[in-house]
Order: C-alpha cells, then sequence, then structure tokens
C-alpha cells in the first residue's frame, strides 16, 4: 500500500465523517450526530480516529490491557483504512523495520506513556512482522524511563528500551539547523531506527500551552530547554518540520487514559483526569489540534480560562499547518469517533 | 572568548594528570545500529538546592540566578539545562560534577594583567545560559550533564588537585561559571581557605545579588563583551548586553580585577564604528586601566558560514581601542603577534613579552615598568 496517499476505500469513508469542529463536542460528551452540512470533501483534509471506552479501567482504575490493545488496533485500523488489525500494521510497518516507539516519560509513573499501550503498540507491530530485536522504546534519558514505570534492556535479543543517554555517543556530533532550532539529534532516530511511531500524552504545559505529539520531538534533541519562550513557537513546528522526523514518522498515537488540563507537564493530581482514550493519526498536526481542543473543553468545564486566556496558546500549532507540515484547521480535520 | 577545550582535546591534554578521567574516551566507533555501544550505567546525579531563586504557586519557581529569570514548572529545567524544578524546590545537577577539567596557563584564560606565567586548575560543567551561534566550546556548554561524562570532584578535592599540579588560582571556565554557580561559589571559598586564588571567566550574564555575593570570593574576572549591539545579543547570543554593560560597571565599582575578551566575527561586530563606541563606553564607565582582547574567530557551531577574522581586521580593532584611551589592548588568537605584548604606556618598551600562551620575556617589578617605572595596573603578585 502506498503509504503516502489515501486508499480509495479510505478517501470514501472519510466522506462520511463529520468535521472536526461538529464532532468533537459531541465526541465528549458521548454524543454524536452526523450532519450531511459538515461534510468536507476536501482531499488536503485529515483524519483523526478518537476512541473512548470507560471500561479500559478495571475496578480499582487500572488500565485493562486487552481492552487497550483492542482500543488501539482499531485505531490503526480507522487510521489506515484497513480492515484487519494485522493488515493495518503490516501497511505501516514491514519486518526489515526497525521500530522506535517514541514515548514520553518526563512526569513519573502517574503520567507517562502507559506500559499497557506500548505494549499494544509492540503486538501490533508483531503482527505486521517486525522482529523483537528491531524494537526500541524510547525516550530522553534511562532515568526518565525508570520514573515512568519501564525497566532499562540493551540487550541484543529481544525488545530495547534505553533513553539517549545510555549511548555513549548519544546525540549525533554536529548540529542541524531546522528554521529557528539547531540541535543534535538522537542517534537513536537518525541512526537506529527506519520507523517511528510517536506516543505522546494528553497533558497541559506552562509554557506550551499543550504537549502533545509534535512536542514529544524535544526529546529527540539535545538541547530542548532552548527552545521554550514565546509559548514555544516557533521552535516545536521548526523541530518537526526536520526532514529526520519526517522521514521516519508513521504513526503518532496519543496516550489519552489519563491527561492533565492545568499544571502540566508534571502530574498534578487535582488536575488530571480519566480521559480513557485514545487518537490516532498520520497526520500529526491535526492530532495536536483536536488533543489541544480536549484540554480546551475539559477546561471550560471546569470553570479554567481557555490557553489563550491563559496566555500560553499554543500557536506553534497553527505555525506548524503554515509550513505545510498537516492540517490544523478544524473545519478540514474528520474527527471519526469509534 | 571561551577557551576551546572539547572532550576529546581536554583527555589529550590531561596528559594522565587527573587519571580518573582517562575512562572517559567514547567508546562508540561506528554508525549502524548493530554496533551501538552503550555507556556505563550513571547514576551520578548530585542535587544540591540552588542559591537564588523564587517559589512561585502550583510548585512553580523563578530562577534568580541570571538576567533570564526562567519561571521553571515542575520537572522541568531552566534555559540553561543544568537547573531543575523538583517538585517546587530548584536544584543544580552539576554541583561537584565538572565534565573539563585542565591546568591551563593563566594566559590562556586569557588574563594577562594577573599573576602572568602562572598554571590555573580550570574546570567546567555542562550548560550555558546563553546560547552563542559562535561558541567554541559548544560540545559542553550546550549540552545537559546526563548527555555528558562527569567527573565526581568536591570543591575540597578541586582544591586538592590544583595545589598538586602546583597552580595558584582556580578557573571556572569553558563553559559558562555562572550556571554551575553554587560549585564555583563553593571551590572558591575552599580554595581561599588554602591560599588559592579564584577566577572566572564569563559571559556576565548574571544578576546583582548573586555577582555581589561572589565577589569577595574571587581574584579575577573576564567577562565576554560579545558585541556592542543588543541586535548582536538578540540575535546572535540570545542575550541581552544591557545585563553585561551592567555586570562590567558592578565589577567596576567593587574594584576587583578583570579583563574584557571581544571576539571579532567578520560582519557581525567588527566594523570600526561599534567597536570605536565599544571602546569609548570602556573608556567612559569602566576606565583606561582595563585590558581588552581583541580575539579571532574561527568558524564553528552555528556560524560555520563566516571566514576566520582577517588580522588587519583585529589590528584596527586594537587601534581603537589604543586610540580611544585604552593601552592595554590585545591581539588574541594570532601566536606571535606583537599585539599579543604588554607595551608601558609610559615608554613604549615592552614589558611583557608573550608567543601564544607563553610568557618570554617579562620587565615588570613591583607592578612597574622596568624601565620608566611607570605603574602598570594589575595583579602581578
Amino acid at each position: 500500500m502506498n503509504r503516502n496517499n489515501k486508499s480509495r476505500r479510505e478517501f470514501i469513508r472519510d466522506l462520511s465523517y463529520l468535521t472536526a469542529g461538529t464532532v468533537l463536542g459531541s465526541a465528549l460528551s458521548g454524543e454524536r450526530t452526523l450532519s450531511a452540512a459538515s461534510v468536507s470533501a476536501s482531499t488536503s483534509s485529515s483524519t483523526v480516529v478518537l476512541t473512548r471506552d470507560p471500561s479500559v479501567r478495571g475496578s480499582n482504575g487500572e488500565l485493562r490491557s486487552e481492552i487497550v490493545s483492542h482500543l488501539i488496533h482499531e485505531v490503526v485500523k480507522e487510521v489506515t483504512g484497513v480492515g484487519s488489525a494485522k493488515d493495518a500494521w503490516s501497511s505501516l510497518f514491514s519486518p526489515e523495520d526497525v521500530v522506535g516507539l517514541k514515548i514520553n516519560c518526563l512526569a513519573g509513573r502517574r503520567l507517562s506513556t502507559r506500559p499497557e499501550v506500548v505494549d499494544a503498540v509492540i503486538k501490533g507491530l508483531k503482527m505486521a512482522g517486525v522482529p523483537d530485536e528491531q524494537i526500541v522504546v524510547w525516550d530522553r534519558t534511562n532515568k526518565d524511563l525508570i520514573k515512568g514505570g519501564y525497566s532499562i534492556h540493551t540487550r541484543k535479543s529481544g525488545i530495547k528500551c534505553f533513553g539517549t543517554d545510555a549511548l555513549s555517543q548519544g546525540y549525533e556530533r554536529e548540529p542541524q539547523v531546522f528554521g529557528s532550532v539547531g540541535s543534535c539529534f538522537s542517534r537513536i532516530l537518525t541512526e537506529y531506527c527506519t520507523a517511528m511511531i510517536n506516543l505522546p500524552i494528553l497533558k497541559d504545559h506552562d509554557l506550551a500551552g499543550v504537549t502533545l505529539g509534535m512536542k514529544n520531538f524535544y526529546g529527540v534533541i539535545h538541547n530542548p530547554n532552548k527552545y521554550h519562550d514565546h509559548n514555544c513557537n516557533p521552535y516545536v513546528a521548526d523541530l518537526f518540520s526536520s526532514p529526520l522526523i519526517q522521514g521516519k514518522l508513521r504513526l503518532t498515537l496519543l496516550d489519552a487514559t489519563t491527561g492533565v488540563y492545568e499544571g502540566g507537564p508534571s502530574y498534578k493530581p487535582q488536575w488530571a483526569w480519566h480521559f480513557n482514550g485514545i487518537l490516532g493519526a498520520r497526520d500529526t498536526v491535526a492530532l495536536d489540534r483536536m488533543g489541544c481542543r480536549i484540554i480546551e473543553e475539559k477546561r471550560s468545564f471546569m470553570g479554567l480560562p481557555s490557553l489563550i486566556e491563559a496566555k500560553r496558546d499554543p500557536v506553534y500549532i497553527h505555525t506548524a499547518a503554515q509550513l505545510g507540515l498537516g492540517q490544523d484547521d478544524p473545519g478540514s480535520i474528520r474527527l471519526h469517533k469509534i | 572568548m571561551k577557551d576551546r577545550v572539547s572532550r576529546r582535546r581536554f583527555l589529550k591534554g590531561t596528559g594522565g594528570a587527573i587519571c580518573t578521567i582517562g575512562s572517559f574516551l567514547p567508546a562508540y566507533s561506528g554508525a549502524q545500529a548493530a554496533s551501538l555501544q552503550f555507556a556505563p550505567m550513571d547514576s551520578g546525579e548530585n542535587l544540591y538546592e540552588a542559591k537564588f531563586y523564587d517559589k512561585l504557586e502550583n510548585l512553580r519557581i523563578r530562577c534568580q540566578l541570571c538576567p533570564r529569570k526562567c519561571e521553571v514548572a515542575d520537572q522541568e529545567r531552566g534555559y540553561c539545562g543544568v537547573r531543575e524544578n523538583q517538585k517546587g524546590v530548584y536544584y543544580t545537577l552539576v554541583h561537584s560534577r565538572p565534565c573539563a577539567v585542565h591546568v591551563d596557563p593563566i594566559e590562556k584564560k586569557p588574563l594577562f594583567h594577573f599573576h602572568p606565567g602562572t598554571r590555573a586548575f580550570s574546570m567546567a560543567t555542562a550548560g550555558c545560559n546563553v546560547e552563542c551561534k559562535f561558541c567554541q566550546n559548544w560540545d559542553i556548554s550546550q549540552f545537559r550533564p546526563e548527555d555528558l561524562k562527569n567527573l565526581n570532584l568536591s570543591p575540597e578535592e578541586a582544591v586538592r588537585q590544583s595545589k598538586k599540579q602546583g597552580c595558584l588560582s582556580m578557573a571556572y571556565t569553558y563553559s559558562e561559571p555562572v550556571v554551575f554557580y553554587e560549585y564555583m561559589f563553593d571551590c572558591a571559598v575552599a580554595g581561599n581557605k588554602e591560599g588559592l586564588h579564584s577566577v572566572m571567566i564569563s559571559n556576565g550574564y548574571i544578576q546583582e545579588k548573586p555577582l555581589l555575593a561572589l565577589l569577595p570570593h574571587l581574584s579575577a574576572v573576564k567577562i565576554d563583551l560579545k558585541a556592542f549591539t543588543e541586535k548582536f545579543y538578540k540575535e546572535t547570543c540570545f542575550g541581552e548586553l544591557k545585563s553585561v554593560l551592567e555586570t562590567l560597571t558592578r565589577l567596576k565599582k567593587s574594584g576587583i580585577w578583570f579583563e574584557i575578551v571581544v571576539l571579532v566575527i567578520p560582519t557581525l561586530n567588527d566594523s570600526e564604528k561599534e567597536i570605536t563606541a565599544m571602546c569609548r563606553w570602556i573608556k567612559a564607565d569602566l576606565g583606561g586601566d582595563v585590558p581588552i582582547h581583541f580575539s579571532r574567530f574561527h568558524p564553528t557551531y552555528k556560524l560555520k558560514n563566516l571566514p576566520i577574522t582577517p588580522v588587519p581586521t583585529l589590528e584596527m580593532a586594537r587601534r581603537v581601542a589604543l586610540q580611544s584611551g585604552l593601552p592595554f589592548a590585545y591581539i588574541g588568537n594570532v601566536p606571535g603577534h606583537p599585539g599579543n605584548n604588554t607595551y608601558c604606556p609610559g615608554c613604549g618598551e615592552i614589558i611583557i613579552r608573550r608567543f601564544g600562551h607563553r610568557i618570554i620575556k617579562m620587565s615588570i617589578h613591583d607592578g612597574r615598568c622596568a624601565a620608566c617605572s611607570r605603574e602598570i595596573p594589575g595583579i602581578w603578585g
């Protein structure tokens, strides 16, 4: 399957989806309303798949692996437009790929990409025939991974899990410049992996506004601390424009089982909530727009000021769209709720 | 200009003086996935509460060390990358964790009027509070500590090593010592007790309160004055000229010995007009005793599209300084150039002849020119 073009089946089905602006509110409230007027036939539109399921949690609030796995496979099927999970994963990855799962563990165990989500993704990769040895779960540092509930594995056999700092020479020796960003990239991205899956969290961010799909790539460069001025704009977008990322990113799956709508990026129990969802897209810009809307909706519901009012509007999402990296106009994003 | 000292050069240069560093040689030698090599697990985090910061609501803090005044959320770091907010307490991650240690001639800092011909035990940690596109030590200054190989070197051990190496001073240098302020402070205090001087080699991007708290423990300071326009500071360094000028003024007022270095970069800060304005300000606000070093730029880091500074440009800058009433104007990074020498403003004789960082001849006695007895400003020992 051509990974860069929509299949005929996907295109036709897309026509039946509501535009995101109409759907999101009802999606969040559990309703779904179809309106012919809101159907867009724009070929430049993007699809974001959202699934929510309260039964993803057991009676003690723990995630139920089998439900997480089911949700992930359903999202990937919808994102790819392929009818079976095996075919869906195989449409994205081949047995020759070395696949990096870029997770986000900054905030510790309670607000990191959940191991249950990672396990489900690994199952999908195995369906596509990717051997264990060619799967690496990674983030900036071993310390962050351990904080997030992961064990470090650097042995040759089996699935690997390590931070860039685990390598003797973790970053490229020379910086590469993309717009306002000049950074050395992790060699896990540039040299080790042939394909990437982006696995961010649903999080508010005190400076960027939100930290979702694109900002997760701050974890692949050596100097993310230099790029937090001006609500991280245009830095997040410029970084995401890097061919080093664009050339390898195949899929973004947002772990929205738990999120924070205020006080991020660290875990703040008073502002955390179980959204019990997964969002998936090939278009990370569109996914970020939808993730941002979810956070805005929650903030509004909880009586908090909007991100604009809080002076941390995530303008970088629009900047990314202007750079042609994806779609940020809610009217052109199809939010497909399953 | 900061002294160039990559980790590899540092390892070569130490020549086994500090044998523990030998194990830092990079193990990685290939480019393919199968050849990835892993570093030994390092749990060497050294949390030490920062001295200057305010606690804000919701576990946020505001750093009060440098003019950037970063507001940092829980679990996040400041712009420098070496200070982290952990549950509302701001920590430095680099206390006692230098990534570069070297014994240098004091002339390499450069400090030309401070105990010439002596050795300085020179240390740096990861991190910097600006990001100069021309940084010659970017491979340490622009990285976080966990991405570098760091020693465990307490202030007391640093003092012991300094004395063992026959150093007269300890220099905080290479990256930006303001970001390892607490370590520098403790080393300076420990060194003073043992008769060791401390010198700070800095960009001058520091707030007044921490600067004034530190100065009593220092013997000399070198400041990089990177240009004389806010435009340059903003676009090329992501910093602010005004704060650096304020630091220089505070140094003058404090009476500490200090020297200035200007890295002259073709097309960016090398106009005669800008250098004239800079020199006139120095003469008027800091006085004519301040040595000023015009150093040669070499393309590096994010500024590789410009040529090496032509020597005539450096000579023009030195001439402008001399004409502005700054008799101790030097040319740096051009070994053997007459502008490396110190000339007596009274009789014109060479009173210190240098080649590179070496002293060839010194004709100063009791702080005076050996030929005409004119007093020469500086700390001569």
